[in-house]
């Protein structure tokens, strides 16, 4: 059984259609990436998951329990972690409150030294605000709080969105640290290299659909594929 | 320069600061978090005094009638909430301030019906009685133990906000909700537990308040508007502005009772007035709080 | 013809003669039931208060808890001016406490209006609460204080006439409450309450649209103030004495009880209300039971409507009405069919653009344009020229600052640094509403609608900023009957293809046609040039053809910016192509070369990992 399945969900704005049957799967220990253009749906793919947005039709499966029409707070509870766009750290709330408010209902949680000692940088920033933060050190904020629960699936959307490269390739460790450590992780990015070279498998997503399934090698190997649905 | 009587004002502006700012923290929190603007909140500050005064005429303590009137709108609090405005925080902000507002008549209306328009004294409690030597004043003993009251009152807020998991919840909540949310907290059930604290503020500040002034079914209204005056002059949602705004709003309304007793109320509106022309959002407020 | 054309006049009158018949049956028919005069006359003085606060609370969405500081000056104002002999005509009087009103509505709206929504509403019954205080301490001479006027003379309203009693006043309170109701009506159906009706339904569109959104609200609070000040001097007449409790908090919250019960936005809502609260309040206090109680039931009354039964009394009759002449149920928003989608997806796209020759004038230029957000700088000195006629798609991946930038262009955002420039003239600091009025319009990419107007008064709005200007406070002339704004508006609506269902209120449009009708907002304020942001957002694919195609007409002659993703659109349209990166431009030229260029293909692909 897969850990998370998604049944073709549609998902609207409104009533703007967003997500057009949308069906994936995610297994034990995969990194699943989830590519495509701005506006083909990923984020809302994800928010879906999260309970954030509700589909109007179609069912999500996560352990094998029916999770479409619960609120967010019981699928945090289940297992899911997201850590949003755009990173929603408590500005207000120190390093140290951000992680100790994370753990609060976590039933195994990480102790705030873990996280610090995954994240050294975040260490030395302890007593600062969340607002004091540089982009780089929020959005590893974001993600050590999303690990402090001890979550069974990550969703990470765009985490590489508005940094510097050198702090992409900090956080590039990170993910492949959490991954080789045998997490199950949801990846979306529009940074296809990156994405891809953290995946196992991915899905591609244009307008709404599903339109591709694979591994990230034959994803590459279809240069024309790459060119209508990711970019230029 | 009349100096015993300058002084006196100044305590009293104090005193009367120190209640409103306690009253306006209720206020601010509830709309911080909730985003609801609790136009019933003079109600729970008068059910407070009214809870205090039946405690005290039963008990005779004054210490009993104290809780009576912070358990007492504590309850109410939480009940109104479950029951009514749980059902209005999507709605919008327009409807909340209606059913609040309605909620208000009817419990004016009830305590009315109850213990009659007539308005009731609340003495003095025995420990509060006559007046202490200051050095350069002499000054009502109760007055003096008032603003102990509060100050502790505000020192167990703060812990309460800042060194308490319910507290750390409670000031994520107000910038991000849904992010709370997605850590699996409830978020609603600490809606309960805002509201229920925000009224007891304002009991409990109806309480304290009761020996100075006169209880009456219409004793919120006037407080719940000076409320609102200093809400605007502080800032909304914002801790500071409800404390500076209390303390500056108490010694406009006291200085100028000693000057022009007539403009006393009227002054606390222009003050208002000129932060609106100058620094609409408030001295701490958040620019574009819209 | 004769028989139809008084069928259609009638029909435009009706509520006027509506109004006219139950005043004049009013006092046969109430005492039946137990009303007395003095309840009739109450009832339309409240009544009367109402009409003006329902045009800024009903119509405008401006909810205020300080109109009884209005009444209280209309009222003292004419009482005094009465008892101390200063005038003798108590219609004379009564013009000069409105005016003395509307004068402190005046003062009261520009600093109450400085906030917005519940601060606004925290604003006003602050400020009610100050005349109360000046009401009793500072002008107690005046004012009599906690005891009021007494001995205001009977009212001599010229010709040698005297009204003294209940009766006799009733048919003077009528005769000014039919006069005020003609002209709050005529006030609602002009180009000026077309637009406050627009505020209370998206209060920003109405901005972005050319209007001055300030001034509107002013006037409706001045207006308020006005019928306030009417009411209370005509209280002050009818009684022979001015209470104290004109001012009260109590009052200001009666009003907006009475309002919400019978039904905001209706004009008569408050009066229905008032006969409720007034004739209830009577009957109640002689029940055994209730006695003493009657407020906290009229209370609970109160939450139950505002909980239940929103729209009120009216409401409750308008839902039972539409029940009872059932006609065919609305369908779903979302699922209703888009009519241009079922017409056009059978006809290819066949209508090809040709390149413009972009050798017209520049008419749209940024300078070095630089966006801040305390330390995040979204827009990195962007400059960009933009020729008359041309299309230009602005494009680049999430975080790259175009909509941030498309912002500035439009005036919805300010600029931090850097200049923007229009036929000539400097716009960097003007704001939308005055960019909009200078011929740059933009459209929203998450709609941004009237939701209850229809398709025609949507559209309508915006023709209204065309024509007229950022602010025409013309109450008296009937927007019905505009011929300048009818052609107006149904020119666009032909240009956005919704001729079909212009009568449809537009949220229950299908999404394509809500999209459509989103971009006809912004062309019927005529622009020279258009912003499009992301026109084809959440479109299924045929829904996409429809306003490609809807695009490519309203080219011709246009010039146009459009922020896309759908890179199919970008090269059916677009002239020239700017690219976006990270808040900075890195790539311009055309379609062709944009897509050959490897900066901008590893802006979309990312770097390789490592590299």
């Amino acid at each position: 059984m897969s850990l998370l399945e998604v049944n073709a969900i549609n998902t609207y704005y409104g009533d703007a259609h967003a997500l057009f049957d949308v069906s994936l799967r995610v297994e034990h220990h995969e990194v699943v990436a989830l590519l495509g253009r701005n506006g083909a749906g990923k984020s809302t793919t994800i928010k879906t998951i999260m309970g954030v947005m509700s589909p109007r039709s179609g069912r999500i499966h996560f352990a094998g329990q029916a999770i479409e029409c619960l609120p967010p707070y019981k699928i945090a509870r289940l297992g899911v972690q997201l850590v949003p766009e755009e990173r929603r750290i408590f500005g207000s709330l120190t390093v140290d409150e951000n992680l100790t408010l994370a753990g609060l209902t976590a039933p195994n949680r990480w102790g705030n030294e873990r996280a610090y000692e995954m994240f050294p940088r975040l260490a030395s920033r302890r007593d600062n605000r969340g607002r004091d933060l540089s982009g780089g050190e929020q959005q590893m904020l974001a993600i050590a709080r999303a690990l402090v629960r001890e979550p069974q699936l990550i969703l990470l959307d765009e985490p590489f969105e508005g940094l510097a490269p050198l702090i992409v390739q900090d956080l590039i460790g990170v993910c492949r640290q959490i991954a080789s450590e045998g997490r199950t992780i949801i990846i979306v990015e529009q940074n296809v290299h990156a994405a891809l070279g953290l995946a196992h498998r991915c899905y591609v997503l244009n307008n709404g659909h599903v339109v591709f399934e694979g591994t990230p090698d034959a994803l590459r190997c279809d240069a024309d594929f790459m060119h209508r649905h990711l970019g230029v | 320069m009349n100096w015993p009587l300058l002084w006196a004002q100044l305590f009293n502006g104090l005193t009367l600061g120190a209640l409103l700012v306690l009253v306006a923290m209720g206020l601010t929190i509830i709309f911080g978090v909730l985003g609801v603007l609790n136009f019933a909140h003079g109600a729970f500050y008068m059910v407070g005094a009214y809870a205090a005064y039946a405690a005290f005429t039963t008990t005779k303590s004054f210490l009993i009638a104290i809780a009576a009137g912070a358990i007492v709108s504590l309850l109410l609090g939480v009940l109104i909430e479950r029951i009514l405005i749980r059902y209005f925080y999507k709605r919008p902000h327009e409807d909340q301030i209606l059913v609040t507002f309605g909620i208000g008549i009817i419990m004016v209306e009830a305590v009315r019906a109850h213990f009659g328009g007539i308005a009731q004294r609340m003495p003095v409690p025995k420990w509060g009685e006559g007046a202490a030597n200051l050095g350069f004043l002499y000054y009502p003993t109760y007055r003096i133990e008032v603003l102990g009251i509060v100050a502790a009152a505000l020192i167990i807020l703060y812990v309460a906000l800042y060194r308490t998991r319910i507290g750390l919840v409670v000031r994520a909540g107000i910038e991000d909700q849904l992010m709370v949310s997605m850590l699996g907290i409830n978020v609603t059930r600490t809606f309960l537990v805002v509201f229920g604290l925000g009224s007891m503020a304002a009991g409990f500040a109806g309480v304290i308040n009761s020996p100075i002034v006169t209880v009456d079914p219409e004793m919120g209204a006037p407080v719940l508007v000076q409320a609102f005056v200093v809400i605007v002059i502080g800032g909304v949602g914002s801790f500071w502005g409800a404390m500076v705004g209390g303390l500056i709003a108490g010694e406009i309304l006291s200085l100028t009772s000693m000057v022009l007793p007539a403009y006393s109320n009227v002054m606390l509106f222009a003050a208002m007035a000129l932060v609106l022309i100058l620094r609409p959002q408030g001295l701490f407020g958040v620019q574009g709080r819209q | 013809m004769l028989r139809l054309r008084t069928a259609g006049m009638l029909g435009r009158w009706l509520p006027e003669l509506a109004a006219l018949v139950s005043l004049v049956l009013f006092p046969f028919v109430f005492p039946i039931i137990g009303g007395t005069f003095d309840m009739m006359d109450r009832i339309l003085i409240w009544g009367l208060f109402g009409l003006g606060f329902d045009i800024l609370f009903g119509v405008t969405g401006l909810l205020s808890f300080g109109q009884a500081a209005f009444y209280g000056i209309g009222g003292f104002t004419t009482a005094y001016l009465l008892i101390s002999g200063a005038l003798t005509n108590a219609v004379v009087a009564l013009i000069a406490g409105t005016i003395l009103a509307s004068s402190f509505g005046l003062i009261i709206g520009v600093l109450s209006l400085r906030r917005a929504g519940i601060y606004f509403a925290m604003l006003t019954l602050a400020f009610g609460e100050m005349f109360y205080f000046l009401d009793m301490s500072p002008l107690s001479k005046l004012t009599g204080g906690e005891n009021g006027l007494s001995g205001v003379p009977p009212a001599a309203i010229g010709f040698g006439i005297l009204v003294r009693t209940p009766e006799e006043m009733y048919w003077l309170i009528a005769l000014l409450f039919f006069m005020g109701f003609v002209l709050a009506r005529r006030i609602v159906n002009s180009p000026f309450g077309a637009i406050l009706v627009a505020i209370r339904d998206n209060i920003a569109r109405v901005g972005v649209l050319g209007h001055d959104v300030q001034k509107y609200k002013l006037t409706a609070f001045v207006i308020a103030a006005a019928y306030g000040g009417l009411a209370g001097g005509l209280l002050g007449l009818f009684q022979g004495y001015m209470p104290p409790d004109a001012f009260y908090l109590e009052t200001s919250g009666q009003l907006v009880v009475q309002t919400i019960m019978g039904g905001a936005g209706t004009l008569i809502g408050p009066t229905i209300g008032a006969a409720v609260w007034v004739y209830l309040r009577s009957e109640l206090q002689q029940v055994d039971a209730i006695g003493g109680l009657w407020k906290m039931v009229l209370g609970i009354v109160f939450v139950l409507i505002v909980a239940l039964l929103r729209k009120g009394i009216c409401g409750g009759i308008s839902v039972l009405w539409r029940r009872f002449t059932a006609t065919a149920p609305a369908p779903l928003p979302g699922l209703a069919v888009d009519s241009a989608v079922a017409a056009r997806a059978r006809v290819p796209a066949t209508v090809t653009r040709k390149r413009s020759t972009l050798t017209g004038p520049i008419i749209l230029e940024a300078k070095n344009v630089v966006k801040r957000y305390g330390g995040l700088t979204a827009v990195d000195d962007v400059s960009f020229q933009l020729a008359e006629g041309e299309i230009r798609a602005l494009i680049g991946p999430n975080g790259a600052g175009k909509t941030t930038f498309f912002n500035m262009l439009a005036g919805t955002v300010p600029v931090t640094q850097g200049e923007i420039h229009f036929a000539g003239e400097q716009i960097t600091r003007l704001g939308s509403t005055a960019v909009c009025q200078r011929g740059l319009a933009k459209s929203f990419q998450i709609n941004q609608l009237f939701p209850s107007l229809s398709v025609r008064d949507n559209i309508r709005i915006s023709a209204l900023g065309r024509r007229y200007g950022k602010f025409y406070p013309s109450m008296l002339r009937d927007l019905r009957h505009d011929a300048d704004i009818r052609q107006a508006t149904d020119e666009a609506i032909e240009a956005v293809d919704l001729s079909d269902c212009s009568d449809a209120p537009a949220i229950e449009l299908a999404y394509g046609e809500k999209r459509r009708l989103e971009i006809g907002l912004a062309l019927a304020t005529k622009p020279r040039v258009l912003l499009l942001d992301e026109p084809t957002a959440g479109m299924s694919p045929s829904e996409r053809a429809v306003i490609v195609q809807l695009l490519k007409h309203i080219a011709a002659g246009m010039t146009i910016v459009i922020v896309e993703h759908d890179m199919d659109v970008v090269f059916g349209l677009a002239d020239r192509v700017t690219v976006l990166l990270c808040g900075r431009k890195i790539a311009e030229g055309s379609p062709e070369a944009i897509q050959a260029n490897a900066e901008v293909r590893a802006a979309y692909l990312g770097s390789p990992a490592g590299k």
